[in-house]
Formats: structure tokens, C-alpha cells, sequence
């Protein structure tokens, strides 16, 4: 059977390009990256990228997992905290236990892991509400990073694990390297995979993904369980970045990781998004704040633009869906179907 | 208002609404082609026609929610424009819609008014004594012994309905639109709600009244409106109307039903159920199902049957009693486990249990047996592009693309889908609850010779309906059951449709 064209345009490169569902928000950070490096020359140096990457990569991780969970049609509120407690104890592990580093950051990634599927458990076994759970246990980890370390950060990180955060290889940052990794990887799971496509079904809906025989709370505690392992990876990557466990570790990327999935055109309802999205959602959110500071803008406006542009993403968003009943104009709508 | 001492006389009932040449034009679609209508105080004026043919389209333009590209709306002879639903209601033209809008949380009374409750205080409070006193006599017509302090989530289907209609009586409206309003009711219920429409009808109201039921548009039409494709093809005076030449004009041609059903194969059976019962749900439920043979069970809503079907699937499992599949004992925990065992099921709400509306048609098809199509633990695409192919084409699926997302297909397309998806398990058991409920009366009648088609290819089948018609037709045996029992088991051949629903109703004939 072929499949008959949407439009004359589709023939077009021009149109194919359109065709793309992530083509409005490749537009926008094309456009913002040319405003900037035409007013500010050190935009586009190589140091500059670097700078930027590898600082997207460690919220970019943590919005990886948080993708899974929101097309899943859940929500986590306790990556930002998970990633704190793990890198603490991950940290402590390579310090106070002498552990090698890189076995310590792979038991803070399980134990990350296991924060998430303690969620997952909770919201899918006995049907709690994932805001709920995840916001309490979201304290309860956030409260254990203090109990811990009493406000101290965990110094003595071994040099050799700087390389995770720190390091470079072929000129690329090891950070954007792992965040390439995870994002390619989940990526392919997510279009290929059965695992991928049950989380699209139970997030466009949960009671018929059960009525066609899908394991929903299996699924469903997986992904939280994923979730928290992203999140604790980046906290190690943050950890061997810092030469530290810091106890701040986590504290600001709750809100970040579930802004560049919407902006990447993930829904919030679920079963709606892609990781390439969410990549770029978040490369957008890294561009703006890095040309806020070379264009010499109070850094303070920040978060009021990105704020302003997660109101057009879910507006797009309202605009796909609705699917023709509720339209922008031709020259705002980015093509999108 | 309405003048309610004037005779039911032919010709001099004022007419209310009046639609001439209206046209709607939806992208790719003309979903109204200059249809005429009118509707006369003290008439029921049916609306009937396949999905998709304008009745909704229609309902739209007459309260206000749509506006037509062409045509005039009259309202008591004058051209209106209704550019919002307020409009319309404000002229008196009240709609019970078939997903019913009230808010749960909310009580009767304040439901009954809701949107327009009498203030006090110069319009800053609201006057609750008054609100008391209208939403009881907006109810005292429709269902008198409904407490207006009752929360509405708590109300039976039925109930809410009520609350619908005293709602749009309350708003004095003179033409009252029912969408559908038996669709979700049991049998005394549905009679209640007929009674009730022929009660508003003699009190003068205009009643347009739309039903994919036609035993019930015969019964209560004193005038019936048929679309096909967003034209009018015929206007019969509800007297003159058979259900032959209702459906002749719905779908261009005649209806040719397909012969009876087949006899009760002589085989081990596939599926057997002994004293099976879940507390507060059904009990003693004894059966045996043949490869072959297709098991109609009849019943009121509520009877239990979709109850006992969704525990032989696995979803929930029973208190006593054992089901065997193939003379092995099963205690399924989980659907998956049921599949696994060749059974399937076909849920009764397609939209919140079949569908998964944004994912395509190939997803839908396909997603029970992805684990069983993988290439080094991706899904292999040319393997499911095959299978979704076949099912497309041995159902004669009309899509416009693999991909396409299945909301965007017609209730009968949809389902023949969610039946490509469990034959392409391999299943060896369909159970059925509603197949054809939603369904436009083409798709019904092709889903009804692909289910004889299966059962003859060696398919045991048992379908569950509340249309007796329905059951009758498919099936070689029917269980009737009532309040969680069977009540008896008769021949397809034997039974009428009075017989069947005697044993579903008449409590004094249970066996005890």
C-alpha cells in the first residue's frame, strides 16, 4: 500500500523539510543562533560551543528520562533530587569508601535507579497519583541530602574521575559525548523497540493498552526506574564536573528537564513526543540563556523568555492537536501536521 | 410559549424551527447538502442516518454551534442567526446531548440551573431558595422523586439524563433535541425515557429525536427525516415508516440479511465455565463454548455479562468456580496471561478500552504481538507493514495510510481494526461485548458476516449484545442472563425477541 502525500508541498525539499514534526523548533534555534552570532562574534567560536554543550548535557540526561516518563503520560518531579542524593552517595563512596570511582558511579546510577522504581512501584502498583508520589518522595530525598552532609560538600573526588565530567575526547566533550550516547540509545528504543512503543500506547491510553494485554505496571515502574537512573547519571557527571558532591547538586534541573520536553513538542497528557525533540528542546533553552550573557542582558530575563516560550510550545502543541479547528496564522505555524 | 390547549391537529402546529437548503462545508468534506426541515410544537421528528451522514452536523447547526455556509434558520418564522449556543438557547432550542454535560460534583439543583441560577442581592448572591423552587419544577416533569441535594456523579446513567432534560426545560426551551438518549440505558429505563419524550411531545414541546435504534424511531416518530452523505433522501410521516424503507433510503439500496445462523458444531469444547461467580457481580455462570460456534448471551445492562467476559479475560478474577480452555484449567492474573491462551476480547467502550486514538493504524493492529516481530529488539517494519496489510485487505479497511491515526477512522473501520489486532494473535476465543453498539448499519452488517465467516472458519465466538436482533442473528445458542444469573438458554431458531426479553425481565420465571 503506498501512502498518499498530505500536500503538493511534500515533494518539495522545502516541504520535506517542513514534514519534519521538529522542524519548528530546528527553525527557531537556526534563527536565534544567527541573531546572536551576528551580534556577538564569539557566539559561534569553538570554546563557546563547548561551553554551552557541555553545559545542556547535564540537564539534557536528566530530560531524557523525564521524556520517558511524560510520554508515558506520568510526570517526575523527583529527578532534580534523586540526581542530588545519588551523586552524594556516589561521592561518598569514592571518598569515605575508597570504592574506584567509576564502580561507585555505577552503583549511584542503580541506586538512582531504584529511587525511580520506588515511584514507579507506588504510582503503577497501587495507583497512587505521580504528582503526589513524586513530588513526597522528591522531599523525602531532597531532606536525606541534608540529613547527610549537613550542608557540606563531600570533597576528595580522585583526579582520575574528572574525566567524566571534564574531559574531552576527539575535541568532543566527554559530557555532550554520554548525553549523545543516552539520547541515540533511548532514541532508537523509543521508535523501535516493543518496550518503546508500549510506553506510546500506554500513554495515548492506559486502559487499552491492559485491555490488548500489555503489562502497564511493569512498564510503568520501568520507566520511572529509568527516569532515576538518568537523573543519577547526571548527578556523577555533575559530581566528577565539580571535583565534588555538592549538596545543590539537582536543585535546579527539575524544572528545566520537563521545560525542553515540552518545548520539544513532548504533551503532557502523553503518548505524544520524540527525544530528538527533547534534545533540541533543551539545546534551545542553552542557546538563549548563553546569548542572553553574550549579548549583555541582565541574566535576570532568563527565565521570564523561557518561560514566554514554553507558553508558544504548548500552544503549537493545542494547535497540532486540535488538528485544523483552531489555527495560527500560515507564517507562524512552522508547516507542522 | 407554546399554546397548549390547541388539538394535535395536521397543519396547524406552529412551527418552531425551520432549516432551508443548508449547506456546511468542512476541508474535503460537504458534511450538509442543502437540507430542509421543520419542526412542528407538539411532533417528534426523527433524524435518521449512517455515521457520518449529518446528523451531528445538523444538531450543530440547530443549536448554534456550527454556523451553515449557505441556507436560512428560522426561528418561529423569523431568519436567525445563531452565531453561538447561547443564541440558540436563549430562542428556546435545548439539546440533551449523548455524552451528557453536567458537572459531577455539583448537585442536582445546582446542575438543573447551571450557567443561569436566579441571584439576589442586586445579582450579587445567589438566591437559593429560588434556584430550590425552579429546578423542582423543571424535575417535576421529568422525574419527580430525584433529590435536588444529590450529588450528580453519584446518579445512574439514567438519572443524569434526567437531570439533562430538566436542565434544557428550565431554560424554557420549546424544541428539545435528544442525541441518542436510550444509548446508554436498560431496557425499562430506554421505555421510560420513550414515555417521556411522547409526554413532552403532547405538552407542546418540538422534539427532534436521533437514534441509530429503529425499532424506537418507528415507535415514537410522527415524522422521520433521512440523511445519507449530508443530503435529505426522504421525509416519511412516522406512520407510513417501516424499518425496510428507513434503511433502503439510509443506504441507497436494500439490505440483504445474511441467512441465520449456523448449527452448534459437534466438537471437545474450547472454552468451558463451571459455577463460575465474582461477589457482587454475577454467579453460577455455567456454559461450554465449541470451536465453530458462535454464543450470543442476552441480557439487560447490568445483567453482568460484560462482567463476566472482562473476568474470562483476565482482567479481574473470580471468587469461585473454574474456566477451562481446551479441558485445561486456567486462573489467568493478568489479560496477557488470557491471551496467551487464545483468547480475546473486544470491549464494549471502544474509544477509553479499544483504541489508542493518536497512534496509526499499523501500531493499533499490531501492538499484542510486537515482542513476537522484533530484529535485533527492533520492530521489524516490513513484518508488521505485512500484517496490517492483510487485515486491511481481508476487512477491506478504508485508510488513507498505515500511519494514519485511528480516531480518524469511522466507529465501524475502527473496529474492524481492534478485530484484526486479536486475529492476527492467532486467538482461538472471541469474546465480543457490543460489537456493533456506534456503528452505522453498512459496517454493521459486514462486521456480522465477518463473525460468521470466522465462526465457520472454526472460530469460537461468543458475542454479547443488548440488541436482541443482534443476538438473535448471530447466534446458534443465546444464555439469557438477569442480576448476575443465567436465566435460561434457548435455540437461535426457536427464539423471538418477546421470548428472550421476557426471560431478561420477568423476575417471577427465574429458576430458584
Amino acid at each position: 500500500m503506498t501512502r498518499p502525500d498530505n500536500g503538493a508541498s511534500a515533494t518539495s525539499l522545502l516541504g520535506r523539510i517542513f514534514r519534519i514534526k521538529e522542524s519548528g523548533i530546528i527553525l527557531a534555534i537556526l534563527l536565534m543562533g544567527a541573531f546572536i552570532a551576528v551580534s556577538n562574534p564569539n557566539f559561534l567560536t569553538p570554546y563557546n560551543i563547548q561551553v554551552v554543550a557541555r553545559q545542556v548535557s547535564f540537564i539534557a540526561v536528566v530530560a531524557a528520562g523525564q521524556t520517558l516518563v511524560l510520554l508515558l503520560g506520568g510526570i517526575d518531579l523527583s529527578v532534580g533530587a534523586i540526581a542530588g542524593l545519588s551523586a552524594i552517595l556516589g561521592a561518598m563512596m569514592m571518598t569515605g569508601g575508597g570504592l574506584d570511582p567509576f564502580l561507585a558511579m555505577a552503583i549511584a546510577v542503580l541506586f538512582g535507579f531504584a529511587c525511580g522504581l520506588v515511584n514507579g512501584v507506588m504510582i503503577a502498583r497501587l495507583k497512587l497519583n505521580a504528582f503526589i508520589v513524586t513530588l513526597a518522595t522528591g522531599e523525602v530525598f531532597a531532606g536525606a541530602i541534608l540529613v547527610i552532609t549537613k550542608g557540606y560538600a563531600i570533597t576528595g573526588v580522585p583526579k582520575v574521575f574528572q574525566v567524566v565530567g571534564q574531559g574531552n575526547l576527539w575535541g568532543l566533550p566527554i559530557p555532550v559525548a554520554i548525553m549523545f550516547v543516552i539520547y541515540l540509545g533511548l532514541g532508537w528504543v523509543t521508535r523501535n523497540t516493543p518496550f518503546g512503543r508500549n510506553v506510546f500506547a500506554i500513554g495515548g491510553n492506559r486502559d487499552a493498552a491492559r485491555f490488548s494485554g500489555l503489562r502497564v505496571e511493569r512498564v510503568e515502574a520501568l520507566v520511572y526506574g529509568l527516569s532515576g537512573a538518568a537523573a543519577a547519571l547526571a548527578g556523577m557527571m555533575f559530581v566528577s564536573r565539580m571535583n565534588a558532591g555538592q549538596p545543590t547538586i539537582g536543585a535546579s534541573w527539575l524544572m528545566p528537564s520537563i521545560t525542553a520536553a515540552i518545548i520539544g513538542g513532548t504533551s503532557l497528557s502523553g503518548g505524544v513526543g520524540t527525544m530528538f525533540g527533547t534534545l533540541l528542546g533543551a539545546t534551545f533553552m542553552a542557546v538563549l540563556g548563553n546569548g542572553i550573557v553574550l549579548m549583555n542582558v541582565s541574566s535576570y530575563w532568563e527565565r521570564v523568555i523561557i518561560g514566554f516560550f514554553v507558553i508558544v510550545a504548548v500552544i503549537v502543541d493545542l494547535v497540532r492537536r486540535s488538528g485544523g479547528g483552531w489555527r495560527l496564522p500560515p507564517w507562524l505555524s512552522f508547516g507542522r501536521r | 410559549m407554546h399554546d397548549a390547549t390547541s388539538p394535535r391537529l395536521d397543519g396547524e402546529r406552529p412551527t418552531v424551527l425551520e432549516l432551508r437548503g443548508i449547506r456546511k462545508v468542512f476541508p474535503g468534506v460537504v458534511a450538509l447538502d442543502g437540507v430542509d426541515a421543520v419542526f412542528r410544537a407538539c411532533e417528534v421528528h426523527s433524524l435518521v442516518g449512517e455515521n457520518g451522514a449529518g446528523k451531528s452536523t445538523l444538531m450543530n447547526v440547530m443549536i448554534g454551534l456550527f454556523r451553515p455556509d449557505a441556507g436560512d434558520v428560522l426561528v418561529g418564522g423569523r431568519p436567525t442567526v445563531l452565531s453561538r449556543p447561547a443564541d440558540a438557547r436563549a430562542l428556546g432550542i435545548g439539546m440533551v446531548p449523548q455524552e451528557l454535560n453536567l458537572v459531577p460534583h455539583l448537585s442536582v439543583m445546582e446542575n438543573v440551573l447551571l450557567g443561569t441560577p436566579p441571584l439576589r442581592l442586586a445579582g450579587r448572591a445567589i438566591d437559593w431558595r429560588e434556584m430550590r423552587a425552579r429546578a423542582a419544577r423543571a424535575l417535576a416533569a421529568v422525574d419527580a422523586d430525584l433529590d435536588l441535594d444529590a450529588e450528580v456523579a453519584g446518579l445512574s446513567a439514567a438519572r443524569q439524563q434526567s437531570v439533562q432534560i430538566a436542565r434544557a426545560l428550565a431554560q424554557d426551551a420549546r424544541l428539545l433535541i435528544f442525541d441518542e438518549p436510550t444509548a446508554a440505558l436498560s431496557i425499562p429505563e430506554a421505555e421510560r425515557l420513550l414515555t417521556l419524550v411522547e409526554r413532552l411531545r403532547d405538552e407542546g414541546h418540538a422534539i427532534v429525536y436521533v437514534s441509530h435504534r429503529l425499532p424506537e424511531i418507528l415507535r415514537i416518530s410522527d415524522r422521520v427525516t433521512v440523511l445519507r452523505n449530508g443530503c435529505k433522501t426522504a421525509e416519511i410521516p412516522g406512520a407510513e415508516a417501516t424499518e425496510a424503507i428507513l434503511v433502503r433510503h439510509m443506504i441507497g439500496r436494500e439490505m440483504v440479511r445474511a441467512g441465520s445462523a449456523a448449527a452448534v458444531p459437534d466438537a471437545q469444547p474450547i472454552l468451558e465455565v463451571r459455577g463460575l461467580g465474582r461477589i457482587g457481580e454475577f454467579e453460577d455462570v455455567n456454559f461450554a463454548l465449541r470451536p465453530g460456534e458462535i454464543l450470543g448471551i442476552a441480557g439487560l445492562i447490568g445483567a453482568g455479562r460484560t462482567e463476566m467476559a472482562r473476568c474470562l479475560f483476565g482482567d479481574t478474577r473470580p471468587d469461585r468456580g473454574e474456566i477451562l480452555v481446551a479441558g485445561e484449567r486456567v486462573d489467568f492474573r493478568h489479560p496477557s496471561e488470557a491471551i496467551a491462551h487464545g483468547i480475546a476480547y473486544v470491549p464494549e467502550e471502544r474509544k477509553r478500552l479499544g483504541i489508542f486514538p493518536v497512534l496509526g493504524i499499523d501500531e493499533n493492529m499490531t501492538l499484542p504481538i510486537l515482542p513476537r516481530m522484533t530484529r535485533f529488539g527492533g520492530v521489524d517494519r516490513r513484518r508488521r507493514a505485512e500484517v496490517t496489510d492483510r487485515w486491511v485487505n481481508e476487512f477491506a479497511i478504508k485508510i488513507s495510510g498505515h500511519d494514519q491515526p485511528i480516531r480518524n477512522l469511522s466507529g465501524g473501520n475502527q473496529q474492524k481494526v481492534i478485530l484484526g489486532r486479536w486475529l492476527a494473535t492467532g486467538c482461538r476465543i472471541l469474546l465480543l461485548d457490543e460489537p456493533t453498539r456506534g456503528i452505522d448499519v453498512a459496517a454493521k452488517f459486514e462486521i456480522h458476516r465477518i463473525l460468521r465467516e470466522l465462526a465457520a472458519a472454526g472460530m469460537a465466538i461468543l458475542v454479547i449484545s443488548s440488541e436482541l436482533e443482534e443476538v438473535i442473528d448471530l447466534s446458534a445458542r443465546i444464555l439469557v442472563m438477569h442480576e448476575g444469573r443465567v436465566k435460561g438458554e434457548t435455540d437461535a431458531a426457536t427464539a423471538t425477541q418477546e421470548r428472550l426479553l421476557t426471560m431478561a425481565v420477568d423476575r417471577a420465571a427465574a429458576p430458584h
